[in-house]
C-alpha cells in the first residue's frame, strides 16, 4: 500500500488503539498535522507546553492502563519534553513520544531547530528510534508500543524528519515486532515459587510491601487475596498506594520517609517480609538499611532483573510478572490451611492500626496543620472512584499520608523524579482517560505556577479538573527542611504575595474561589464541581505547616521524628 | 580492583555503542579498552569490553545493559576461563645496526612479527595476551618506543560450546 509516512504514523497509532494524543505542532511536523486533521479516530489536545504533553500523556497511561501519546516539535518542543519523559520513566508509566526532527540531509548541521533529540533522550527513555526510512515506519511505531507496554513499562521517544514524514512508500502495515534479545514476558521461577510459599505459610510475623509495580500489573485483587488468606498486613510505596483499599483491615498504608509510624515498625518488625513491584527506593527503605527487615526473609518479586539485589539484599528473588507470581502463590497456598486470625502478630498490628487511627480520625488534634485537615477532609468528600493527582512537595506528602486512596489507578504522583508541576497536567491526562470521574490535582503554590498555563488546554477542550493550591507562599517542603536541619535560615523559599491564584484562574475562564477554612472545603469543592468549569481552589493554609512525622536525612525507619503526637506507639 | 571483561551480543545499529557506553558513564566507570566488530550472525555485532570495578558494580551494570532492547546477550567473561587476545603494532627506534638485530631477536622470541623497517625504526606486530603485550611493550620501551597502538582486548570462551 502506497502511503505517505505520515499516514503511516496515524495508520499505526490506530492499529495500536490510541484514542488520544497530547501535543503541540512546529515546522517539522506540519506533515503529520495534515494527517491528524482530518482524522476522526484519534482526538489530539492542544497543550500550551511540551512538558505538560508528556505529562498529561503520563497520567493518562497511569489512570487507563494503556499507553499515553505525546507529540513535540523537533529543537525545543523536543527538549521540552524531556522532564515529563523522565518522570514517566521513572515510574516505569508506559509514553510513546512522536517528535518532529529536521530532514535526514540537515541532521548534525545545527539547522534551524534542531537538536539531537535521539541522543539527549537515550539515558531517559527505555527505547528510542531515529527513523531514517519511510518503509521502516510500520515496524518502529508497532514496536514502540509493544516496547513501552510490556515488561517494566517505561517511555520510547520515536524522532521522525520532515522528509521521513513527507516520503511516501509502499508498505505492509501492522507488522509483527521482531527482537532478538528483547523477551519481557518472564514467568516466575517455579523451584522459586515452592520456597516463598514454605516461608510465607511457616512466618509468625508475615508483611507484605505493595509498589507501584502491583497496580501496573493489575495484581490488586490477587494481592488482597494473599493477604487475607495469610492474614499479613500489607504496606505500600508512594508508588503502591492504592494497590490495597486504605480502609482495608489489613492495610497498615505508606512506609518510608513520609510513611505511617505503625508502617514502618511492621516492618521492622516482620519475621517475612513479601516486596512485591518495588525498587526500594531511598525514600522507602530509610538510609539505615539495619533497620529495614532485620529478622525477615526477604522476598522480592519483580518484573526487572536489574532491580533484583540492587538497592536491597535479598534472600530469594523472584524474576516475572507480579500477577502470575502471585496466582502462582496462591495456587500452592491453597493446599495449605489459611491462617488463624488471632495470632500474636495480628493484635499487635491492629493495636497499633487502631492506634493510629483514632489519632488520624481526631480533628482538630494537638498539633494538627491545617494542610492534615484539609487533606483529611477531601478524602471525606470525595468518592471512593474519585482521581487524585498530586503535585511535588509537603502536598504530596500530606495526600500521601493522609489521603485514603480506595482503588488501584486513583492515586497519580510523581514518585521517582519527584517532578514540581507534574500534578496538573497528569490531572489533565486522567481526566481524559476517565472523564466520568472527578479528578483534583493536590498542589502546592509553587508546583502549581510551573505549569498553569494549561489552564487554557482544559478550558478550550471542557477538561474539568479541580486544582486544589495548599497555598503557603513557601517552597515548603525545603522550607521544612530549612526549618528542621538548617537553622531556620529560609534561604530563597519564600515566594511573596503574587500572584492571586482566583484572579489567575479567573482570567483563563475557570471557576475560582478562596478557601480559608477547612470547613469551607465541601462547599467550595461542590460548587467548583457543579460549575461544570475547570476548578482552582486557593486554599490557604498554615504558612510553617510541616509534614510530620518523617525520617530525617541519614535516619531509619524506626527513627522517625515528629512522632510526639503519635503518643499511642 | 580487578579487570573485568564483557562480551556482548548487540544488533548492528547506530546509536547501540552509546546507549551501552551510556550505561558505564552514569556509573561513572571508566572503560579500559572495546573492541566492535561483527560477528558468525548477521545483522549482529560482538563488542568486548575491558572494565575495572568492584564485582557489586558490575553485577549491576551487566544487568542494566542486558535491559537494553538491542542487546542479545551479555556473557562475563572473567568468570569463565577466556582466551584473550590484544593486537599491538609498535613503531620502536633502533639507533645503530646492533640495536636493530637485538629488537629483532627479542621480537621473535615473543612471537612478534617486523611488518616494516627504516633505517632508525622497525614497526613490530603482536598478537599475544594483553599482559604479555605489557611485557613486551615494556622492554622495548629501552630502544624507545616511538609510537604504540593497540586494539584493546577482544575475547572468547575456551571450549566448543557456545556462550550460555
Amino acid at each position: 500500500m502506497k502511503l505517505s509516512g505520515a499516514e503511516i504514523v496515524v495508520e499505526e497509532l490506530k492499529t495500536e488503539g490510541v484514542e488520544v494524543a497530547f501535543g503541540i505542532p512546529g515546522g517539522v511536523l506540519l506533515d503529520l498535522y495534515d494527517v491528524l486533521y482530518k482524522e476522526e479516530a484519534i482526538r489530539h489536545i492542544l497543550m500550551r507546553h511540551e512538558q505538560c504533553a508528556a505529562h498529561a500523556a503520563d497520567g493518562y497511561a497511569r489512570v487507563s492502563g494503556k499507553a499515553g501519546v505525546c507529540i513535540a516539535t523537533s529543537g525545543p518542543g523536543a527538549t521540552n519534553l524531556v522532564t515529563g519523559l523522565t518522570n514517566a520513566n521513572m515510574d516505569s508509566s508506559a509514553v510513546v513520544a512522536l517528535t518532529g526532527q529536521v530532514p535526514t540531509s540537515v541532521i548534525g548541521t545545527n539547522a534551524f531547530q534542531e537538536a539531537s533529540t535521539f541522543t539527549i533522550t537515550m539515558p531517559i527513555t527505555k527505547h528510542n528510534f531515529l527513523v531514517k526510512r519511510t518503509e521502516d515506519l510500520p515496524k518502529v511505531i508497532h514496536n514502540a508500543f509493544y516496547i513501552a507496554n510490556t515488561g517494566r513499562k517505561g517511555v520510547v521517544l520515536v524522532d521522525l524528519p520532515k522528509d521521513i514524514l513527507a516520503g511516501v512508500a509502499d508498505v505492509d502495515l501492522h507488522p509483527k515486532e521482531t527482537f532478538a534479545g528483547y523477551k519481557p514476558n518472564i514467568k516466575p521461577n517455579q523451584v522459586q515459587i515452592k520456597r516463598v510459599v514454605e516461608i510465607l505459610a511457616r512466618a509468625e510475623r508475615p508483611l507484605i510491601l505493595a509498589g507501584g509495580g502491583v497496580i501496573s500489573a493489575d495484581a490488586t485483587t490477587e494481592l488482597q487475596r494473599l493477604a487475607e488468606f495469610l492474614a499479613a498486613p500489607v504496606v505500600t510505596t508512594l508508588m503502591g498506594k492504592g494497590a490495597i483499599p486504605e480502609n482495608h483491615p489489613f492495610c497498615l498504608g505508606m512506609a518510608g520517609m513520609h510513611g505511617q509510624v505503625y508502617a514502618n515498625r511492621a516492618i521492622n518488625e516482620c519475621d517475612a517480609l513479601l516486596a512485591l513491584g518495588t525498587r526500594f527506593s531511598d525514600r522507602t527503605t530509610g538510609w539505615q538499611l539495619d533497620q529495614f527487615a532485620p529478622d525477615a526473609t526477604l522476598i522480592h518479586v519483580d518484573i526487572d532483573t536489574a532491580e533484583i539485589n540492587k538497592n536491597m539484599p535479598v534472600d530469594i528473588p523472584i524474576v516475572g510478572d507480579v500477577k502470575l507470581a502471585l496466582l502462582e502463590i496462591l495456587k500452592l497456598l491453597a493446599k495449605k490451611s489459611a491462617k488463624k486470625s488471632g495470632s500474636e502478630w495480628e493484635k499487635r498490628i491492629k493495636k497499633m492500626h487502631e492506634a493510629c487511627d483514632s489519632c488520624v480520625e481526631e480533628i482538630p488534634r494537638e498539633g494538627a496543620s491545617v494542610s492534615d485537615i484539609l487533606i483529611k477532609e477531601l478524602s471525606k468528600i470525595l468518592d471512593d472512584d474519585a482521581i487524585v493527582t498530586t503535585e511535588v512537595g509537603q502536598c504530596q506528602m500530606f495526600a500521601a499520608h493522609y489521603y485514603m486512596t480506595r482503588k488501584p489507578r486513583t492515586f497519580i504522583s510523581s514518585g521517582g523524579l519527584g517532578t514540581m508541576g507534574f500534578g496538573f497536567p497528569a490531572a489533565i491526562g486522567a481526566k481524559v482517560a476517565a472523564p466520568d470521574k472527578k479528578v483534583v490535582d493536590i498542589a502546592g503554590d509553587g508546583s502549581f505556577l510551573m505549569t498553569c498555563q494549561d489552564l487554557a488546554t482544559c478550558v478550550e477542550n471542557d477538561i474539568q479538573v479541580v486544582v486544589c493550591i495548599f497555598d503557603n507562599r513557601y517552597l515548603g517542603m525545603v522550607r521544612q527542611w530549612q526549618e528542621l536541619f538548617y537553622e531556620k535560615k529560609y534561604a530563597q523559599t519564600g515566594l511573596g504575595i503574587t500572584p492571586d491564584f482566583v484572579k489567575l484562574a479567573e482570567a483563563f475562564g475557570c471557576y475560582a474561589e478562596r478557601v480559608e477554612k477547612p470547613e469551607e472545603l465541601k462547599d467550595a469543592l461542590n460548587s467548583a464541581f457543579e460549575s461544570g468549569k475547570p476548578a482552582v481552589l486557593d486554599m490557604i493554609v498554615g504558612k510553617e505547616d510541616k509534614v510530620l512525622p518523617m525520617i530525617p536525612p541519614g535516619g531509619g525507619i524506626i527513627g522517625m521524628i515528629g512522632t510526639e503526637r503519635c503518643k499511642h506507639i | 580492583m580487578q579487570t573485568h571483561i564483557i562480551s556482548l551480543l548487540v544488533e548492528d545499529h547506530p546509536g547501540v555503542l552509546t546507549r551501552m557506553s551510556g550505561m558505564f558513564t552514569q556509573r561513572g566507570i571508566n572503560i579500559t579498552s572495546l573492541t566492535v566488530s561483527p560477528c558468525e550472525k548477521e545483522g549482529l555485532s560482538r563488542m568486548t569490553v575491558a572494565i575495572k570495578g568492584s564485582e557489586s558494580e558490575l553485577e549491576k551494570v551487566r544487568k542494566q545493559i542486558s535491559n537494553l532492547i538491542e542487546v542479545v546477550k551479555v556473557v562475563d567473561l572473567s568468570e569463565r576461563e577466556a582466551i584473550v587476545r590484544d593486537l599491538c603494532l609498535m613503531k620502536v627506534h633502533v639507533k645503530d645496526s646492533e640495536a636493530r638485530s637485538e629488537v629483532m631477536q627479542l621480537a621473535e622470541s615473543y612471537g612478534a612479527k617486523i611488518v616494516d623497517a627504516v633505517l632508525d625504526a622497525v614497526t613490530l606486530e603482536l598478537t599475544e595476551e594483553p599482559e604479555r603485550i605489557d611485557r613486551f611493550v615494556d622492554l622495548m620501551r629501552h630502544f624507545g618506543v616511538k609510537q604504540l597502538f593497540r586494539t584493546g582486548v577482544t575475547a572468547i570462551g575456551i571450549g566448543g560450546g557456545l556462550e550460555r
